[in-house]
């Protein structure tokens, strides 16, 4: 009988794993085939001469190029909040804090990566009211906040594969610097920082990909369906993401659903090319501090 | 008789490196057989050919032949596929160089593995886990704990336990990875009386790292450097303290 | 030549204050939410919030029908997901270990970073008009539609931290039971399995968290009707997409009030799940988490 119910659950697993794959490619051969042929300079530039587009001497209206843009310009800020502020982080919590401070302060950082994405943006627009409450009564969503809410959302990444990476190193390895007559910053800098810079790296981009690919932060921190490029970094801004959730509900004619098809695959191969280096990257870090143990 | 283990010509390599190789070794039934060798020289690794454990590991090739002849029951080599993997280590029974118990209670470390492997339920379970705790002798020091976790036994508790939980099984052959490596003086003694009087049931080839214990075990001690049998001895090359010093000098 | 160093107290403060930033976040979070929610405390304007009926022409300002959408949904999302999720790691950690547990392990990272966007978008496509025929009655955006897009997004999450902890657990378990006659699968059940149980619930709930915060999903597929969710075909509105649709087009005051009750409801909720984490299985934040966060493992979008 146990037998009966061991080869049943064996056809079951099998069945997910199987399941599971052709969900995946079933989803990717979906997207690639009603989306392929749209990728054209058109998508991007619509009726506009490309190299005025990308100079910004014209604006494009038909294209995705200022959605392109808004994703790359917010993933820009975001990043260059968030990485100084992550990196550092996880070298303080893998290099400096007591078990005590490690286990307390990773807990805030918990905190914050389970924070829903929407509460992040929830937060970022009650900030804006705060602000018009008190100092500034004209203040609005924009890039700039933006990018400090999605900063926060991105926090979390960077700061637990940085601690992770340097955490990860041999006590063996740990030991050459203070051996050698490092300080501990110098033996950080020189040592321990060199050798956890892929992984660190991988987080990265694991970060920006996550960045690029949100939504829930940027429906309620400024993001619009037509806007242009942005002028400066308080200015309302278009991106990719919710330009696909915009086509979805809102298309109104069977050429811009096609955009729709197109527009999710350039992000869908955006995050996967981030995704692959990230996986390589992390791939070779982890084989070169893997420790297996045998009986 | 005839051997119940016929080892031929085997060779097991890790990523393409020859661990073992060119072995050729029987085993009789009624008898204890005890391996020796410096550390690294494969004798975990021969151990493990024997219930095709290896496989486990990644890049692990074996060649060569292993026969097992089990009374009235099996006759073959167990890497022609002849029989079953689970059937074949339920046979050959073995206990780790370190205890290996399972995150359960005491009671569970026994029963559940005649549950799941040999179907056994009610008191027939009951009766013959008190049998195998009574045989190591760990039924006393466990009798009033046996819903408590493994892990909370001491070293050498977990040992026993371990070889308690083969012996439920029963096995017609028993690999032991130095069983005794993490007792003290007296518990070991104990598993050695128990290994003598097993002896007459099973076919047993078990590990050692120490040349008294050896000498009051071994009926045939072979042993094994840098993967190859290098030499085997019998009781009489034991007799004497001496000699027998001397002969394991000269091999190691 | 000497080389002038940045004083090691300077280098350790700064480094500190970086790691300060996360926790003054979460916490100013935490009591911006809760200042733009005290309005609520004087009058009715609890009970008001905390009805069934959300009719903003009425004055209802209710939004009891969205925590039953966002419990609905992510209950049934975990538990879709949650079984194949377990099966796919007893596939790829004892069953089959070739090419094919390779493959299905490479496409279960590269799942965690396809764009949600992409699922809710596919969904709308492939997935509502099946539903719709099947429900005859109805859009197909409904409760089902959305868990059983949601259930393949929180997949992977699930299947890579149970995966994570099962490697963790010590090798000669499965040497051991192996050498007792287990076969794989019987490995997995009685030994392996049990042994884990802990990371394994601990997986189950981070699934929930990531299932109940989720917007987008809900927001593409569930219809967003504010209705209480009676069938598996019903349209309703979940707490996340409640607080995109409502700061998106309303401004009456009351109606954002219901939004800053919404919002702190759902961090509560996550935190709550947090708590239960660490409280099920603490070595889940600080090693199984490591490996799978970096597959975004708590994103909830
Ligand atoms: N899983 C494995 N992968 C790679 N090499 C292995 C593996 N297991 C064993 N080896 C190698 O095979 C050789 C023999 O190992 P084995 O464990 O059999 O030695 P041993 O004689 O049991 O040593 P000890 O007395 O220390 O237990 C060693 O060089 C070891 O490094
Ligand atoms: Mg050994």
């Amino acid at each position: 009988m146990n037998r009966i119910s061991d080869r049943i659950l064996v056809g079951l697993t099998w069945l997910s794993g199987i399941g599971m794959c052709m969900v995946v490619t079933g989803l990717l051969l979906f997207l690639i085939f009603h989306g392929i042929r749209q990728i054209t300079p058109a998508l991007f530039f619509g009726d506009t001469p490309w190299l005025k587009a990308i100079t910004g001497q014209s604006p494009v209206f038909d294209g995705i190029w200022p959605a392109v843009t808004g994703t790359v310009l917010l993933v820009f800020l975001s990043s260059a909040i968030a990485v100084p502020v992550g990196v550092a982080s996880g070298i303080y919590l893998a290099a400096y804090a007591s078990s005590r401070q490690r286990a307390f302060w990773g807990s805030m950082v918990d905190l914050l990566s389970g924070t829903p994405s929407i509460v992040m943006g929830l937060f970022g627009f009650t900030m804006i009211l705060f602000l018009r409450k008190t100092v500034n009564p004209t203040a609005q969503t924009g890039l700039f906040l933006a990018a400090v809410c999605i900063a926060l959302l991105i926090l979390p990444y960077l700061i637990r594969t940085s601690q992770a990476a340097i955490a990860g190193i041999s006590t063996h390895l740990r030991l050459i610097g203070p051996a050698a007559g490092f300080s501990k910053w110098q033996n950080i800098r020189h040592v321990l920082l060199p050798l956890a810079s892929r992984g660190i790296l991988s987080g990265i981009i694991l970060a920006v990909g996550r960045a690029s690919e949100d939504t829930a932060v940027i429906l309620l921190t400024g993001v619009v369906a037509q806007t242009g490029i942005p002028r400066n970094i308080w200015d309302k801004f278009e991106a990719l993401p919710f330009r696909i959730y915009y086509l979805a509900a809102e298309h109104r004619n069977a050429t811009e659903l096609e955009q729709g098809f197109a527009v999710a695959l350039v992000l869908l191969f955006l995050t996967g090319f981030l995704f692959a280096i990230a996986f390589l990257l992390n791939r070779y870090a982890e084989n070169r501090w893997r420790i297996r143990r045998y009986q | 008789m005839e051997p119940a283990v016929v080892i031929s010509n085997l060779e097991v390599l890790f990523f393409g490196k020859a661990v073992l190789k060119d072995i050729h070794l029987s085993l009789w039934p009624g008898r204890i057989t005890v391996l020796v060798g410096p550390s690294g020289s494969g004798k975990s690794t021969l151990l493990r050919a024997i219930n095709r454990l290896n496989e486990f590991f990644p890049d692990c090739q074996t060649r060569g032949s292993v026969s097992l002849h089990l009374q009235n029951q099996y006759h073959g080599d167990i890497y022609q596929n002849t029989i079953p993997l689970s059937d074949l280590r339920r046979r050959v029974g073995m206990v780790f160089q370190t205890p290996a118990v399972l995150p359960f209670s005491i009671e569970k470390n026994i029963t559940m593995p005649l549950q799941v492997t040999v179907g056994l339920t009610g008191s027939a379970l009951t009766e013959r886990m008190t049998r195998a705790l009574q045989e190591v002798a760990l039924w006393d020091e466990v009798k009033d704990r046996l819903k408590s976790s493994a892990n909370t036994l001491s070293g050498g508790q977990q040992q026993r336990l371990c070889l308690a939980r083969v012996l439920a099984l029963e096995p017609q052959i028993l690999l032991l990875d130095e069983p005794t490596a993490s007792l003290d003086y007296k518990s070991a003694a104990r598993i050695e009386s128990l290994l003598l009087n097993l002896k007459e049931r099973y076919t047993i080839l078990a590990i050692s790292h120490s040349l008294s214990q050896t000498r009051r075990i071994a009926d045939r001690v072979c042993v094994l450097r840098q993967g190859q049998l290098i030499q085997e001895m019998d009781r009489n090359d034991m007799a004497d303290i001496r000699t027998f010093q001397g002969l394991m000098e000269a091999a190691f | 030549m000497l080389k002038i160093n940045p004083p090691e107290k300077w280098i350790e403060t700064g480094l500190f204050m970086a790691a300060v930033v996360s926790a003054v976040a979460i916490v100013s979070i935490l009591l911006l939410l809760i200042y733009f929610c005290l309005p609520l405390f004087s009058g009715n304007g609890l009970s008001r919030v905390f009805s069934w009926r959300w009719q903003p022409i009425d004055g209802q300002f209710g939004i009891l029908p969205m925590c039953a959408g966002s419990l609905a949904l992510s209950i049934l999302a975990l538990g879709i997901a949650f079984p194949p999720a377990i099966g796919i790691c007893t596939l790829v950690h004892v069953l089959s270990r070739g090419v094919f547990a390779r493959i299905v392990l490479i496409l279960t990272h590269f799942m965690t970073g396809i764009p949600t966007v992409i699922y809710g978008f596919v969904s709308v496509f492939v997935l509502v008009p099946r539903i719709r025929s099947l429900s005859e009655a109805g859009t197909g955006f409904s409760l089902l539609t959305a868990a059983i897009t949601l259930a393949i997004l929180i997949l992977p999450t699930i299947v890579l931290v149970c995966y994570t902890r099962l490697e963790q657990l010590d090798p000669v378990l499965r040497l051991a039971s192996a050498a007792m006659g287990f076969t794989p699968i019987q490995q997995m059940r009685h030994v392996l399995m049990p042994a884990a149980t802990k990371g394994v619930a601990a997986a189950a709930i981070l699934g929930l968290g990531r299932a109940m915060g989720d917007t987008l999903i809900s927001l593409m597929l569930a219809g967003n009707a504010a209705q209480f969710p009676g069938s598996l075909f019903t349209s309703f509105r979940s707490l996340t997409a409640h607080i995109g649709l409502v700061v998106a087009t309303d401004s009456q005051s009351l109606a954002y009030q219901s939004v800053f009750a919404a919002g702190l409801v759902l961090f509560l909720l996550v935190a709550a799940l947090n708590l239960i984490i660490r409280k099920t299985d603490n070595r889940i934040t600080a090693n199984a988490f490591l490996r799978v966060q970096e597959t975004r493992h708590e994103q909830n979008f």
